[in-house]
Order: structure tokens, then C-alpha cells, then sequence
């Protein structure tokens, strides 16, 4: 079972419940991926040991100017202006590709080849209680996140019994690649006017994507205001709510064991887990 | 006009609260959310006469089924798995390269606009001043953020010019992806704002890579300061060797959570505003000394 961690809003805690609930399933030695590859933060509050590295990269186009005849077709045909072609040499812009291939396969010269060009890399890492981290980090200043996002997805036990997305935040290709093939979605927010907004564009998307989805709100304190009234109007269950606590805070902050800080957590997240095993079937 | 734009790394350190105080106490200047994914400024500055207008950036396939003659070409060569068994073309996967487009026999594959999202030119009342305010939403599931961010950023800088605006104030995406770089193109000062944890200081680091290979300057906040103040120290400390100016520190405060929930820009709160100021005094004293 795939169980992704997303939110509409930044900072809502998604990292701290995919952690959480990665160290209450540990004896099942489950898959925790951090999706989050622009900013991966999973790796630095929960102990593991690095044990492979490995560099991703998207295929861009090179073109050979001993054959090619500056005809034209690459830059007409691709959507994306990546290539323009000067009098004497074709320019390829590498952040404006979208890695395509079109622009290589339609060269009636076969003068344009694809070459790797490095997007960042995946770490794999073994829990020392139990399981495995795949973060996936992309380098500074790269623009295409979704493709390193599919890799991180890819590796690391696909047969496990449970694997946990820690997901970008946001609504746009990054978060959908996170969570497109999950079984289930869990979407962490907050009770304030950002959390309530950013949760309707979210629960637009896992619709969009037919997906099974539940509510966490974080940092709970005496009602679930305009997300409660989200969650009636759409129909979409609160699975739990995580009480507000300085203390977690001040300890999260120091990257320590959330489940020490406030102990309840651990009952809150084995509902959750409960709950989502019920709802997946 | 200059151009400060506040940006975070890791999401919810504060960012949006920040700018809409920066806003009110900068007076005259315009405003603008680059956060397309999703936008909270509005949710504070509250626009009136708000002109919504479509963005289309890119295109979609669309297969016509009577003429597929079910080759197959398609889909071993859409390199997003974009087109089904069934040769059904799945919109959230569609990146509209239009390779499919192109090599089909029987041309049965169009490519089509497709309409991302929409942005909005708005004006919000803040303390007695009219403030143009810009800002956008993108659809769920679509990509093109970086161009949507440069046609808001586009917009609100012709505004800027026609009025003879002196500044304008942006708030950013998290994160350090697309959105992000979209947003550092001509801005001169970038806010960071951040929080002593962890998460806070690996993405701050991040953040500030990009900006130096960007080559746009940075001045910090450390919001939340008092969740852990020795790592507020080390922050300040990296900080002041990677010659980053600290703007200063601001503590965890409930009422600022208090006004964020009732919809209110946090300075108009007298305690909140006593701390907020001094920092924004820094911020502007920084970007004033810039040529």
C-alpha cells in the first residue's frame, strides 16, 4: 500500500506525520520517500544511514554541426522554444527542454543526439529501526523537478507493505507526480484561512485524480473552522487531528523524535493508519 | 522600481504574513503573489475590483478515436505516459510537446490550448492607500508556473513604470524550483525568511545557493526565533560569514497567528507592529543603500 503525504500549503507538517508514521511501522520495515526534492527534509529528522548515492539526469538535445543543415524543423516543431537556430549553429536553451526526444527524432539529418544532463541525485538509506529512506534531491538552480521525482518514486522496495510519500507542497506537476499512483492520500493541514485555501485546491487535485483521500489537521486547537466546513461541504473524512504543542515544536525544531515530544502522537497516527488500511481495502 | 521579493525555502516559516506587513508599512507600493500553486496574499490584503484574466501557456493533445487506426505509435513514443491502452490522452500527464501530434499517420492527434489558470490585476485598501495588488491561480495539476509567474511579475511591472511606483513587493513560492527561479528574474533584494530548525536551516542554505548563482542579494529573517534560540545563533552566525545581512528576529507570537486567522494584516496589531517595524526599517535601509 502507497500512502502519499501531500498539502496544499508549505509548512503544514506533512514531513513530520510521513516520518511519524514511517517510525510506528518500522517492524514492517516500510519505504519512506521524500518527494520533496527541492527542498528534502525527511532525512533530517529521522535517523538513517546512507548507503547509496546515485545521479539522475534528463535526456537534452546536442546537436552535431558537422551534419547538420540548419533546415529548421527542430526549432519549428518544438513547443517549448528550446532551440533556435542562428546562421551558423543551433542554440539549444537546456532549462526551456522538457526532454521530448521530438527534436532528435524528427532531424531528417540525424544531427541532434540526446546527452544526460544531470538533475540531482538519489540517496537510499537504511532505517536503523526498521526500513528504508529514498530521498531524492535536486540539484541548485535546476528547473524540472517531476522527472527525479518519478526516479525517487521508483526506487527502493516497490513490494513493500507500506510505502510513504513525503510530498512537495503545492497543487502543480511536482505534487501530482508525488502522489499520482499512490492508493491513498493524506492531506496534512492547518485550521487557519492558508490551510482551509490551500486545501480546497488540493482536494481538487487528488479528485481530478480519482483518488481516496483524508484530512489531518495539524496544530488543532478548539474547532476545525473553515476546514471542518470543507471537509463536510466535499465530503471528505477528518481522520485525526494533531493537538497544537510549543513542546513538539521546540523539539521538531531540534530534529528529535516527535512521538517523545508529545506522546499522544503515536495513538493519533495508529488511527490514522487504521483508517486508511479500511479505506483502501 | 525596485523589486523585493520575500522567499523561504522550506513552506510556512511566515513568509505571507511578512510581506502583507511589508506591504502596509511600505505604503506606496504595489503588491504581487508569485506563490501560483497557492495563493494566500489575497487572503490578507483583501482586493477589490479584482479583472481575472485567462493564462494559457501551453497546449494539450487531443485524439480523435474514429480516425486512430490503434498503431500504437503514440504512446511508445509520449515520453510522460501521457496516452492510455485505450488511447485516451491523460490532460494531467499531457506536458503538449505534441510529439504524438506529429508522428501520427492518420493525423488523428490535435493539439489544443489549454487553459492553465488565470491571473488577476486587483487593487486592495490598506491603511487609507489604494495598493495595486497582482496575483494568480494556476489550476490544479498544471505546469507552466515559471511563465505564469513571469506574466504576473510582467504585468505588475508595467504597472509599476505607468505609475512611477518606487517598489514592489513580492511574495514567493517555497521551494527553489521553477515558480522560484521564475520569480529572481530583475528582482533586487530577496527576503528570506526563515526558522531555526532543522528543516529551516538546510532549506535556508539552499535557498541562498540559488540566489548567489542567480546573483540576487539576500537579507534574513528568523521568524519563530524563540523555538530554538541557539540555532537562531547559528543562523545569524552563517549568516554574517556569508556576508547576509540580518534584518532581525521575531518571535513565535500567538497574536500574529491570531490576526493571520481573522484575515488581518498582522501589523495593524500595536505589539506586532513594534516588533515588525525595526525589521522592516533594516530590510529598507538595505535596499535603499543598492543601486
Amino acid at each position: 500500500m502507497e500512502i502519499a503525504v501531500a498539502s496544499g500549503k508549505g509548512g503544514t507538517g506533512k514531513t513530520l506525520v510521513a516520518t511519524c508514521l514511517t517510525r510506528i511501522l518500522a517492524e514492517h520495515n516500510p519505504v519512506l520517500i521524500d518527494a520533496d526534492v527541492e527542498e528534502p527534509n525527511a532525512g533530517l529528522v529521522i535517523p538513517h544511514q546512507l548507503r547509496r548515492t546515485f545521479p539522475v539526469y534528463r535526456p537534452v538535445p546536442e546537436v552535431d554541426m558537422n551534419n547538420c543543415t540548419l533546415c529548421g524543423k527542430c526549432a519549428e516543431l518544438c513547443r517549448f522554444n528550446a532551440l533556435v537556430v542562428l546562421p551558423a549553429e543551433v542554440m539549444v536553451f537546456t532549462e526551456l527542454c522538457h526532454s521530448c526526444g521530438l527534436c532528435s527524432y524528427v532531424c531528417p539529418e540525424d544531427a541532434i543526439n540526446e546527452k544526460d544532463h544531470k538533475i540531482g541525485v538519489i540517496e537510499e538509506s537504511v532505517l536503523p529501526g526498521g526500513g528504508q529512506l529514498v530521498t531524492g534531491r535536486l540539484l541548485v538552480g535546476e528547473v524540472q523537478s517531476p522527472p527525479l521525482i518519478k526516479v525517487a518514486r521508483e526506487t527502493g522496495g516497490q513490494d513493500a507493505q507500506y510505502r510513504l510519500v513525503d510530498c512537495p507542497p503545492g497543487t502543480t506537476c511536482p505534487a501530482i507526480e508525488s502522489i499520482r499512483d499512490s492508493d491513498f492520500c493524506i492531506l496534512v493541514t492547518e485550521p487557519t484561512l492558508f490551510g482551509a485555501h490551500d486545501l480546497e485546491l488540493s482536494l481538487e487535485a487528488t479528485r481530478m485524480l480519482g483518488l481516496g483521500t483524508g484530512i489531518i489537521i495539524n496544530r488543532w486547537q478548539e474547532d476545525d473552522g473553515e476546514v471542518g466546513k470543507i471537509a463536510r461541504d466535499q465530503d471528505i473524512p477528518i481522520l485525526e487531528r494533531i493537538p497544537y504543542s510549543m513542546e513538539l515544536a521546540k523539539s521538531y525544531a531540534r530534529g528529535e523524535n516527535p512521538l517523545e515530544a508529545l506522546p499522544e502522537l503515536r495513538g493519533i497516527l495508529e488511527k490514522v493508519i487504521e483508517q486508511v488500511k479500511e479505506r483502501v481495502g | 522600481m525596485k523589486e523585493l521579493l520575500v522567499l523561504s525555502g522550506k513552506g510556512g516559516t511566515g513568509k505571507t504574513s511578512l510581506t502583507a506587513s511589508f506591504v502596509y508599512l511600505a505604503g506606496n507600493c504595489i503588491a504581487c503573489d508569485y506563490d501560483v500553486d497557492a495563493s494566500n496574499l489575497p487572503i490578507l490584503l483583501h482586493p477589490d475590483n479584482a479583472q481575472g484574466q485567462e493564462f494559457s501557456a501551453g497546449l494539450t493533445a487531443v485524439l480523435d478515436q474514429g480516425k486512430c487506426i490503434d498503431c500504437g505509435l503514440c504512446r511508445d513514443l509520449c515520453r510522460f505516459d501521457a496516452i492510455s491502452s485505450e488511447y485516451q490522452i491523460m490532460t494531467l500527464s499531457c506536458e503538449g510537446c505534441g510529439f504524438c501530434a506529429e508522428v501520427c499517420p492518420v493525423e488523428a492527434i490535435k493539439m489544443q490550448d489549454r487553459s492553465s489558470g488565470r491571473w488577476f490585476s486587483s487593487t486592495a485598501e490598506i491603511n487609507g492607500k489604494t495598493i495595486p495588488l497582482f496575483y494568480a491561480e494556476l489550476r490544479p495539476g498544471e505546469e507552466n508556473s515559471g511563465k505564469l509567474v513571469a506574466q504576473v511579475k510582467n504585468e505588475a511591472r508595467r504597472k509599476g513604470r505607468e505609475g512611477g511606483y518606487p517598489l514592489l513587493i513580492s511574495d514567493g513560492s517555497p521551494g527553489i524550483g521553477c515558480p522560484v527561479i521564475s520569480s529572481l528574474v530583475e528582482a533586487n533584494l530577496a527576503v528570506i525568511v526563515t526558522e531555526p530548525s532543522v528543516s529551516g536551516f538546510h532549506d535556508l542554505e539552499r535557498v541562498q545557493e540559488l540566489l548567489a548563482i542567480r546573483g540576487v542579494s539576500s537579507i534574513l529573517v528568523i521568524n519563530k526565533a524563540d523555538l530554538n534560540p541557539e540555532a537562531a545563533d547559528d543562523m545569524e552566525k552563517w549568516a554574517g560569514d556569508n556576508n547576509i545581512p540580518c534584518a532581525g528576529r521575531l518571535p513565535y507570537s500567538r497574536q500574529l497567528a491570531d490576526q493571520v486567522s481573522a484575515g488581518r494584516v498582522p501589523v495593524i496589531q500595536k505589539e506586532l507592529y513594534e516588533l515588525i517595524l525595526p525589521v522592516w526599517k533594516k530590510i529598507r535601509a538595505t535596499l535603499d543603500g543598492m543601486n
